[in-house]
């Protein structure tokens, strides 16, 4: 008892707050007292107390069908599960078996003797259970369409009865306030064991010659005080619910040997009409007449949620058997609906789809379609309401989740930040926060939007913390409008709110918006409504409004501009033009989340991420068009499958009749030649009239030839379609009298008296006349028309075939006047003038291709001339606008004076306490003095302050301790060369930006070390590095292959000399960079030399000496395989020449060790062979192979190992000591022999 | 404060249009606004005319503008002569120092403003900041936060941006200032000064301030890839920009770039923009580089 009471007072607080129901389709009839869903298709049936039985589809919103033969209320309704049919049961004592597919009754059960009041197909067996006021349940078989079985024992009104979903049991409720559990497996055993006769049960006997009954009682529940209404098996368990006019719900368990009450739900205050177990959760549906429909959760036997209607008691309940859908009848009609949304919430950032599945929250990447858990929602353990909304921040990577009670006042939203890397397995559960408000969405990157539940809104900060509150006009919902923005719903329109200036930009009329979705450039928008889209640019401006009978669902942008979205079972596209049209049809609805190509991308009500293919052929056809984009269209009319009466009849519409023309091979239409024709276009159009070759088509095309004029092409439709009459006539009137002729004369062929006649009065030819008239009978008529056209002879011949006994010869009406045609002055060939057809830019790209040439050559009759057309020959594209380009900001500013002008003291002035200056800034102190501070510590004081770097020093601007450093570390004498290098250096030590208009703009410093640096560790970033300057080698080797060798010199040198002024990280970079100046100081000795050796002369013996020396020296650089190659065969040449076979030899092997192409290997070893014979010496050279040597880089002399060296603290090229204290023949910048610290290319290097 | 809260800015566009440095909007949105009073004609007149200088079309300012005119806009056509006349401007600012030695209307916030821009184009960063200090409008501390990073006081300007926020964190200056203080603050601040950009840029429209405010937040952080993008797209709204092109000649060295493509954006600026500050500091270096080089010589 305690425990009851306690329940009590929960109920009564859960009572107190009645809610609205996400109805899905509502309609008003008379009383509904039975309701059974299709299990498949979208419809329900609803049994009236009218007696008529209506089938609608609830997802169109439309009355399929009725059926009307019930006299008296139906109770009684039920769908077979798998056939097209429906069993209904009324108080005319009737059990009627229909069939939808044939709209008709297929047969009636007839034995109950009072009014029905349920019918219920077996899932399995051809049963149907029907439950009577007769105070009996009958089983019958509807194939035999007898009654089977006959349960007895309640003793009154039988309320209802269902069979068990999978085993073989019964459940009836009755006025008797029992429930009874029956037992029909001996039924089942006799009906189904081979043999078995059902006629044998006839009459209404349960019992067989045995005694054994088919099916007995198993269970009495009783409990219930009053009548039961209802009563149903759960789904799975063994539970039964039933509702009574004591006002209770109670649950009952079972087992097989007994049945007990369970628990009581109480709750109602009228008698309950029905209770059902919800099909998958753990919740009981009851609905009473106390015009309440309750939600009770099953294991707390506490409610959930009351949904109440004012004035209509409720009767029966049905759910859906796999859907989130249920149904209610009540007094005035019957609703579905669903009790939760199955909307997901999502959100789309890029290629990211973000959304909430079960108690996470999901990504999607689109591209490669993988889906990870991101993080556990918090908010969601413990709540029974689920994720409303979603609202996406990229730049913070957080994320708003508004969650809607049923009670809009207790609405909540959660602030998370999404963790950075999450094990998608078993995410992070990262604490959130969390405040009332109704919507939640990012106004910016460090803001959100908040609509409390007193309909006011608040900006907060991504601490939560309210930075100000914004009064705003009556507002109901909030959404995302671009940065700085909102939309604000209100009862009848949609407001754009800047929320910065806190006023309202613009406002349009769209009642109820229930969703928004912007374009990715946010140029448009999509206002979705239950049964509306209203499609607006970014300044609210309404384009273009779209009327839906379904339900909108959700949409799409996709990347041509084009808004795909879905009702409750299509996709469909809008263009901002206004047009939209079917895309295809959905089974289920969908919700897009985004469209790319041919692929709509979208989420299922299970909350599965699916690709859809759509063909956007229609669409992209009708945005080429809008956006007069010809070629495309043109393109795709020519290739694209685009065929079908609504194109066309658009394209009229529309007002593109010239784009038909190109339909014409595809086409086999009627229409279509008529469009052809409306475009004036004869030639083309008679080109596909023959293609065609249809009768209406040519009835058209000559209706439109006429029209316009075009004679010639009216003659040939007319001859194709036999259209004799109207041939004639038209000769007639174009005076051409010999087909005229030829008309009469197949006229007469065709025993076309009248038509024959008719010709022959066109032509005026009396005699033809009369000989018709004559020949058809007529012979009063023959002898008038002789007598009066003076054919004398004729009328005499006539007259005496009279036979005067008979026949009387008309009098001649003396005043008779001949009827002449007017004969033609001058017979038309050529057409009437033509109506002008203004041309296109179709036509002019069809002529252009030819086409319209030959097609004019097909056709037998004249072109029509040029006339008209040349001024109309003009395409109707647009030139894109162009940009207006913008003008630069001024900044020409003066950048002189570093030092400020004498201090003007100003007496009027306080001083800020802000703006106190570090101590030792003098006159400060002083009152009344605005006192200016002095200048900081800039950046790149701070570099040099950081570095001993040269390059660090150049960027920030300090030439002289560049050029000091430079000095003290590689002995840099000579800084001219460096000029370019430093000065281009120096222009990427800053970046610019803009602060005020018109001012001089401020300067940025890039820094290395940006995210360390603070505010006095910086140091700025380098922008050259090592792997350029090893890049740029490849450019010199090509210049060394190609011979240009003072090319290549120089551009080693700049790389040699931008070695110091790189910044490297490691060891090995060091070493690197180190091994960079080695190699460009070989080049460089090397390739000075050989250009030096070409210079000479070569007259003398002692010079040629000199040349083969240096060319030998030359093998000495330490160069590329390739280039010693080449340097090799060179000496080797030189020295063949000179017959020092000896040494020739050793440069063949080296060559030959090198691996040379092919042929040069060839004839080096030709040449070899030639040295070996004679392996000697004839000259005395500077030169010992053996004998290790530094080359002079000035004097080009070798300088044998122990000799005294001087070499250059840069490139380390190596001088005779004489050249001491000169500079560098390599570097041109460094003192030879200089002491210096070395270079330093890294702070490794200062450790 | 309370009042700017409520308020609704009639010129909210203009002013808007001309901060984000889209100066042919202001125009345009100037031309068609309809102000409610005579107060707020002067003040359109004056953005108006401030975006025509920011245009370099100073002629037409400084002929629209007649002696009758208002005391505010003959402070623009002041800074306007200044800007226009190379020659003049010792004369300009000298009249201005006399002017200023006289006690100033402090009310007239234009004069204040023009005052301070032609001492801050002089260098003159202690009499700019205090004319500057005597104003109290936003602009005027935007500008003060302005000429103190000039001056490197990163430390100062953070202050004065405080109290910026404390006016209207959300007005479009407030927001400005706040890049630039996060630039020069850099590290972790240099996203958010992007963000500022960047969120201007799709709110209201992509402009050459905008971008090269980017542009700069993405080189501080040696993104050099996606400061391209956004330079290339400033290069395609205006080939002649010359911060702009001071900002590719960095890019370019920083990608890797042969030098002759850097050279070129040089060439372009030396044709286009020979008083720019970036050359003139420039040149200042070429011969700082020169009269240094002749310190050292070789011994022999």
């Amino acid at each position: 008892m305690y425990e009851r009471s306690a329940l009590y007072q929960r109920n009564s607080i859960f009572i107190q707050a009645a809610e609205t129901m996400l109805t899905k389709f509502e309609t008003k009839s008379a009383r509904v007292k039975g309701l059974s869903f299709h299990p498949k298709r979208p419809w329900i049936l609803a049994s009236l107390h009218n007696g008529v039985i209506q089938l609608w589809d609830y997802r169109m919103c439309t009355l399929i069908d009725k059926f009307d033969e019930h006299d008296g209320p139906v109770r009684g309704i039920d769908f077979h599960k798998q056939q097209p049919l429906f069993v209904s049961g009324g108080d005319d004592y009737k059990i009627k078996v229909w069939n939808y597919k044939l709209r008709r009754c297929l047969f009636t059960l007839l034995g109950h003797l009072d009014y029905i009041r349920t019918t219920f197909f077996h899932h399995e067996y051809p049963w149907i259970l029907s439950a009577s006021d007769d105070q009996t349940i009958r089983i019958w078989n509807w194939q035999s369409r007898t009654c089977v079985c006959v349960l007895t024992g309640h003793n009154h009104y039988v309320m209802c009865a269902q069979f068990h979903p999978s085993e073989d049991l019964v459940v009836s409720a009755s006025l008797d306030q029992t429930v009874r559990v029956w037992d029909i497996s001996g039924l089942r055993k006799k009906n189904l064991s081979p043999g078995s006769m059902e006629t044998e049960v006839r009459g209404i006997s349960g019992v067989d010659l045995f005694g054994a009954s088919d099916a007995v009682v198993k269970h009495v529940l009783e409990g219930h005080d009053r009548g039961v209404n209802w009563a149903a098996f759960h789904p799975s368990m063994p539970l039964i619910v039933s509702g009574a006019d004591d006002r209770q719900v109670k649950i009952w368990r079972m087992n097989e040997s007994k049945a007990w009450e369970l628990d009581t739900c109480r709750g109602h205050y009228n008698n309950v009409s029905c209770a059902v177990f919800h099909p998958r959760q753990e919740l009981i549906l009851s609905n009473s007449e106390d015009k309440s429909i309750r939600v009770w959760d099953m294991s707390k036997r506490t409610g959930v949620q009351t949904f109440r209607r004012d004035h209509d008691r409720f009767w029966v309940l049905g759910a859906h058997p796999n859907l989130n859908l249920f149904a209610a009848g009540h007094d005035s009609g019957m609703l579905v609906f669903k009790l939760e949304r199955e909307r997901p919430a999502y959100a789309v950032y890029g290629n990211m789809l973000y959304y909430v599945k079960e108690r996470f929250l999901r990504q999607l990447d689109f591209h490669s379609s993988k889906d990870t858990a991101v993080m556990q929602l918090r908010c969601l353990s413990g709540s029974k309401f689920p994720v409303f909304s979603m609202s996406y921040n990229p730049a913070e990577n957080a994320v708003l989740l508004c969650t809607r009670a049923t009670n809009l006042e207790n609405s909540t939203y959660d602030l998370y930040s999404i963790p950075r890397d999450s094990d998608s397995q078993n995410p992070d559960a990262p604490e959130g926060k969390r405040s009332s408000g109704l919507t939640a969405v990012w106004v910016a990157r460090n803001r959100f939007a908040v609509l409390d539940r007193m309909h006011s809104l608040l900006i907060k900060n991504l601490k939560n913390e309210i930075v100000k509150k914004v009064a705003v006009p009556s507002c109901e919902e909030i959404f995302y409008a671009g940065t700085g923005s909102l939309l604000l719903r209100d009862a009848d329109g949609v407001t754009l709110f800047d929320v910065q200036q806190k006023r309202s930009l613009a406002t349009v009329k769209i009642t109820k918006v229930k969703y928004v979705v912007w374009s990715a450039d946010t140029s448009h928008v999509a206002l979705l409504a239950k049964h509306a889209i209203m499609i607006c640019n970014r300044k609210l401006e309404s384009l273009c409004n779209i009327h839906e009978n379904i339900r909108v669902k959700s949409g799409a942008w996709d990347e041509s501009g084009v808004f795909i979205y879905t009702t409750s079972n299509h996709i469909k596209y809008a263009l901002t033009s206004g047009d939209h049209g079917i895309i295809r049809t959905l089974d289920l609805p969908i919700y897009v989340t985004r469209v790319r190509g041919n692929s709509v991308y979208c989420l299922d009500r299970e909350c599965r991420p699916r690709v859809l293919t759509i063909d956007p052929t229609e669409y992209r056809f009708k945005l080429a068009l809008v956006n007069r984009k010809y070629e495309e269209v043109l393109h795709m009319v020519r290739n694209a499958k685009l065929v079908g009466q609504s194109i066309i009849a658009y394209l009229q519409k529309k007002g593109y009749p010239e784009v038909a023309l190109h339909c014409v091979s595809k086409m086999r239409s009627v229409c279509v030649s008529a469009w052809l024709c409306v475009c004036g276009n004869m030639c083309v159009a008679l080109e596909a009239a023959k293609a065609l070759d249809e009768r209406g088509c040519w009835e058209r095309l000559g209706e439109a030839a006429l029209l316009q004029g075009h004679h010639q092409v009216v003659e040939m439709c007319y001859q194709r379609t036999k259209n004799f009459d109207k041939l004639t006539f038209l000769y007639l009137i174009t005076g051409n009298l010999a087909k005229l002729r030829k008309m009469m004369k197949i006229a007469e062929i065709r025993k076309d008296m009248s038509g024959h006649y008719q010709g022959a009065l066109y032509l005026g030819d009396v005699s033809e006349r009369v000989r018709i008239l004559k020949s058809c009978g007529q012979k009063s008529l023959a002898y008038l028309t002789a007598a009066t056209h003076g054919m004398d002879e004729e009328a005499e011949a006539l007259k005496e075939t009279f036979d005067p006994e008979k026949e009387t010869v008309p009098d001649i009406d003396p005043d008779a006047q001949l009827l002449q045609p007017p004969p033609p002055i001058n017979p038309l060939d050529t057409n009437w003038p033509l109506l002008t057809v203004s041309k296109g830019f179709f036509e002019g790209a069809i002529s252009a291709k030819g086409k319209a040439g030959q097609m004019a050559a097909d056709l037998d009759m004249d072109a029509p001339g040029g006339e008209g057309w040349g001024e109309d020959a003009e395409l109707q594209l647009d030139e894109d606008g162009f940009m207006d380009a913008q003008d630069g900001v001024g900044e020409e500013g003066a950048m002189g004076k570093e030092e400020g002008g004498g201090w003007e003291v100003e007496e009027d002035l306080d001083l800020p306490p802000e703006l106190e200056l570090p101590a030792g800034a003098g006159g400060g102190a002083e009152d009344g003095f605005f006192v200016p501070p002095t200048k900081g510590v800039s950046p790149t004081q701070m570099w040099c302050n950081n570095s001993q770097l040269p390059v660090d020093h150049i960027l920030a601007g300090s030439l002289e301790t560049a050029m000091r450093l430079l000095h003290d570390q590689v002995g840099v004498v000579q800084f001219s060369p460096y000029k370019p290098l430093f000065m281009q250096t120096l222009s990427r030590g800053r970046t610019c930006y803009l602060g005020l208009p018109s001012l001089p703009c401020l300067r940025g410093h890039p820094q290395r070390n940006w995210k360390e640096a603070g505010a006095k560790q910086g140091v700025p970033a380098v922008g050259l590095r090592l792997s350029d300057l090893i890049a740029r080698l490849q450019q010199c080797y090509q210049l060394t292959t190609a011979g240009r060798f003072e090319d290549a010199v120089e551009r080693f040198r700049v790389i040699l000399l931008s070695v110091p002024l790189l910044v490297v990280d490691n060891k090995q970079e060091i070493a690197e960079a180190q091994q960079l100046i080695t190699i460009c100081r070989e080049y460089i000795v090397g390739l000075t030399m050989e250009t030096e050796r070409k210079k000479l002369p070569k007259d003398t013996l002692e010079q040629q000496k000199r040349l083969c020396e240096m060319a030998a020296y030359f093998t000495h650089c330490s160069l590329q395989p390739v280039h010693m190659v080449l340097v090799l065969r060179t000496a080797l040449n030189l020295f063949f020449k000179l017959r020092n076979f000896k040494t020739a030899a050793g440069f063949a092997r080296r060559l030959l060790e090198l691996g040379p192409k092919p042929e040069v290997a060839q004839q080096t070893r030709k040449i070899l062979a030639a040295c070996e014979k004679t392996l000697t010496d004839a000259h005395q050279l500077n030169y010992d192979p053996h004998n290790p040597f530094d080359l002079c880089a000035a004097s080009f002399t070798p300088l044998y190992r122990g000799r005294p060296v001087e070499k250059c603290p840069l490139s380390g090229a190596c001088y005779c000591p004489t050249y001491k204290g000169q500079v560098c023949r390599v570097t041109q910048v460094t003192e030879i022999g200089k002491d210096v610290i070395g270079l330093r290319v890294s702070p490794l290097q200062f450790r | 404060m309370a009042s700017q809260q409520t308020e609704i800015d009639e010129l909210f566009d203009v002013k808007n249009a001309y901060y984000i440095g889209s100066y042919q909007q202001c125009i345009n949105e100037a031309q068609k606004v309809k102000p409610s009073s005579p107060d707020k004609v002067t003040e359109r007149d004056m953005f108006l005319y401030r975006a025509y200088i920011a245009q370099r079309k100073y002629g037409v300012v400084m002929d629209d503008i007649k002696s009758s005119s208002s005391a505010e806009l003959q402070a623009v056509k002041m800074f306007a002569e200044y800007l226009s006349n190379e020659g003049k401007r010792d004369t300009i600012v000298a009249d201005l120092d006399k002017k200023m030695a006289k006690s100033v209307d402090v009310a007239n916030t234009t004069f204040l403003l023009m005052a301070a821009s032609i001492y801050f184009h002089e260098m003159n960063t202690d009499a700019a900041l205090r004319t500057l200090h005597q104003g109290e409008s936003l602009e005027c501390m935007a500008m003060t936060i302005q000429v103190l990073l000039k001056l490197d006081r990163v430390d100062l300007a953070r202050k004065e941006l405080k109290k910026m926020q404390e006016q209207d964190e959300d007005a479009t200056l407030t927001q400005l200032a706040t890049a630039w203080v996060n630039l020069a603050v850099g590290g972790e601040k240099l996203q958010d000064a992007y963000y500022i950009f960047q969120e201007m840029s799709d709110k209201y429209s992509s402009t050459l301030l905008l971008l090269n405010g980017q542009g700069a937040c993405h080189m501080a952080q040696n993104k050099w890839e996606e400061a391209e993008g956004v330079l290339q797209e400033a290069l395609d709204k205006d080939s002649g920009h010359p911060e702009t092109l001071i900002n590719l000649i960095v890019l370019t060295q920083h990608l890797g770039k042969a030098p002759e493509v850097t050279n070129r954006y040089m060439s372009q600026l030396k044709d286009a923009h020979k008083a720019h500050p970036f050359l003139k500091e420039y040149f200042a270096k070429e011969n700082e580089f020169d009269r240094l080089a002749m310190q050292y010589a070789p011994s022999a």
